[in-house]
């Protein structure tokens, strides 16, 4: 057993035996259980290091494959690392774009701006202009960022990988892990991965999302230096603002939040139900507001997609759910494959009816995380599979109300979004094969009332 | 159908715009979104859809003040496609450049 393997074997048995102290050995309720293990497994992460941070970053978006309570804990992941030196960022540089950063930018910041798993981030200026893929043509002197996939991280993510299979085949049948499919976990974050450290599928990502919202004066996304960019490097324009996550009272005052909360919500609306892709890692870090005030999007590393006939499901699972109907809300649900067997179905109904009522049907703000987490752990309750997609989607819905109450904290994201639901039904209701669905009941009706 | 069903609505209400205070209460209350809820949903709908309509209006209003006389649709979707097109081109432009640049590194490194 190499060094590397006994430390992660080690950090795992430490962290599953506090969980379990932490569980009271197992005696508590079963939502404690869950969340004294989820986080155990957040700190085991934490102490890894990159490819344990990569990993529950990618465990935070699928509720489909792991519990609520460990894709909520996973979701706190702080992915900052100590930095690279800069020679090796300048070797990384000069070897894949044939000169050092010195040649190629009028200027070239040797202190990181930021250190992550996966790549580091430095500043510089162009030295030559550049015309993006969307957008003006870059002047020289642009200030840009260019982020570098860390030196040697391809080598220690595979390592620790082959780690972790191991563990895997030896651990992976034993009680409560046996019912998370971590191998087939292990098999798609390598295939995300190796999407992931290939940036420029980054940046042609950001290329079509700045493309998609062009028209839009509140969204701002950098354009691409795609010649000086290449597998490892990415070169973007430097937007000057501020994180979501570095928002205070001073610089929030000269922003208008509540307007920004509500044009993001309405994006990413956009995004799912008419363009039928969207930025799925919508975490306050990623998010800028710039200083006059618009919406900066960046990392553009996750995204989902949804197919049109989805899209009208979607649209009318978001209606339900902000109205409270949770009798419409399973019935479009089904139809987004989520599967709940017949015997079930009224004792399910009801409790998404009480879950509704709890969280989104009080006299204050709505509580879309609430409902989130009560919903996904009553289908863990009831052994209901959440479909892929459908999990992606719940997640980024609650990211968008986290991201709405970063700009805006007392924003009641499901009250913003009624106008949005009620207009989206109205337009379904007037599809032409819908009119023709529901002119026989229509027509039934009125001769009714006529006869009466 | 429907885009011309919403086109007929907007004609409507544009010429019955100063007569009929029902329709513009509908309308508030469809952009407010103060149509009550979905399981009773006729209330809710209407006035969504007044708005839906109201703003078709705005757009009409727009158009025959502007004095534009050719078929809405045609126009919009020629300068949607140019887009379209310009984006694509810009991509593959995009491209290009980076595998120059990687291209350019590689021979570099084998003259070195």
């Amino acid at each position: 057993m190499s060094a590397r393997s006994r430390r992660i074997a080690g950090v795992f048995l430490r962290r599953f035996a506090r969980a379990l102290w932490d569980a009271k050995l197992g005696l508590s309720v079963p939502a404690g259980r869950r969340a004294a293990w989820a986080r155990q497994i957040r700190l085991a992460c934490e102490e890894l290091g990159p490819t344990f941070i990569k990993l529950g970053q990618l465990a935070s978006i699928r509720p489909d494959l792991f519990s609520a309570e460990i894709v909520f804990e996973l979701e706190k992941l702080q992915d900052s690392v100590r930095p690279v030196p800069v020679d090796a960022i300048r070797a990384r540089i000069r070897s894949d774009l044939g000169s050092n950063p010195e040649e190629l930018f009028a200027s070239f910041d040797p202190v990181p701006l930021a250190s992550a798993s996966i790549a580091q981030v430095h500043r510089a200026t162009l030295a030559q202009e550049c015309r993006p893929a969307c957008g003006d043509t870059l002047p020289v002197g642009t200030d840009v960022v260019i982020k570098v996939v860390r030196p040697g991280i391809e080598r220690i993510i595979a390592a620790d990988l082959a780690v972790a299979r191991r563990l895997i085949s030896r651990v992976g049948g034993i009680g409560a892990l046996k019912r998370l499919p971590l191998a087939r976990f292990l098999d798609e974050f390598e295939e995300s991965l190796a999407s992931e450290l290939d940036l420029r599928n980054e940046g042609r990502i950001a290329d079509r999302f700045s493309f998609d919202f062009r028209d839009d004066p509140l969204v701002v996304v950098p354009r691409v230096v795609w010649r000086r960019s290449a597998r490892r490097i990415l070169t973007m324009e430097y937007i000057d603002g501020w994180r979501l996550t570095e928002l205070d009272s001073v610089n929030r005052a000269g922003i208008d939040g509540y307007r920004l909360a509500l044009h993001g919500a309405e994006v990413f609306m956009r995004q799912v139900l008419v363009l039928g892709r969207y930025h799925a890692d919508l975490h306050p870090a990623n998010l800028f507001v710039t200083r006059d005030g618009r919406i900066c999007y960046l990392d553009f590393g996750i995204t989902g997609r949804t197919r049109p006939e989805q899209r009208i499901a979607i649209a009318q699972v978001l209606a339900a759910t902000v109205y409270g109907d949770a009798d419409r809300a399973l019935r479009y649900s089904r139809e987004l494959g989520l599967e709940i067997p017949l015997e079930s179905e009224d004792a399910v109904r009801s409790r998404v009816a009480d879950i509704l009522a709890s969280t989104m049907g009080g006299p204050g703000p709505s509580d879309v995380r609430g409902f989130a987490v009560g919903f996904l752990s009553m289908l863990a309750d009831y052994r209901i599979e959440v479909p892929p997609g459908y999990g992606l989607l719940v997640k980024a819905l609650v990211t968008v109300e986290g991201v709405s109450r970063a700009l805006y904290p007392d924003i009641d994201i499901a009250a913003a979004a009624k106008p949005f639901a009620t207009r989206l039904i109205a337009r379904e209701f007037m599809r032409p094969e819908r009119i023709a669905e529901r002119m026989p009941h229509a027509i039934a009706a009125a001769l009714r009332e006529f006869t009466r | 159908m429907s885009d011309d069903f919403m086109r007929f609505m907007a004609t409507w209400a544009l010429v019955h715009e100063t007569a009929d205070e029902g329709w513009k209460a509908a309308v508030a209350r469809g952009v407010a979104g103060e149509g009550g809820e979905m399981t009773a949903s006729a209330d809710a709908f209407v006035d969504g859809l007044s708005a839906m309509i109201a703003e078709e209006k705005e757009r009409l209003k727009a158009e025959l003040s502007s004095g534009r006389t050719e078929p809405a649709g045609d126009k919009g979707d020629v300068i949607a496609k140019l887009d379209e097109l310009t984006f694509e081109v810009g991509e593959l432009r995009g491209r290009l450049e980076t595998m120059q640049a990687s291209l350019d590194a590689a021979l570099d490194h084998g003259e070195g």
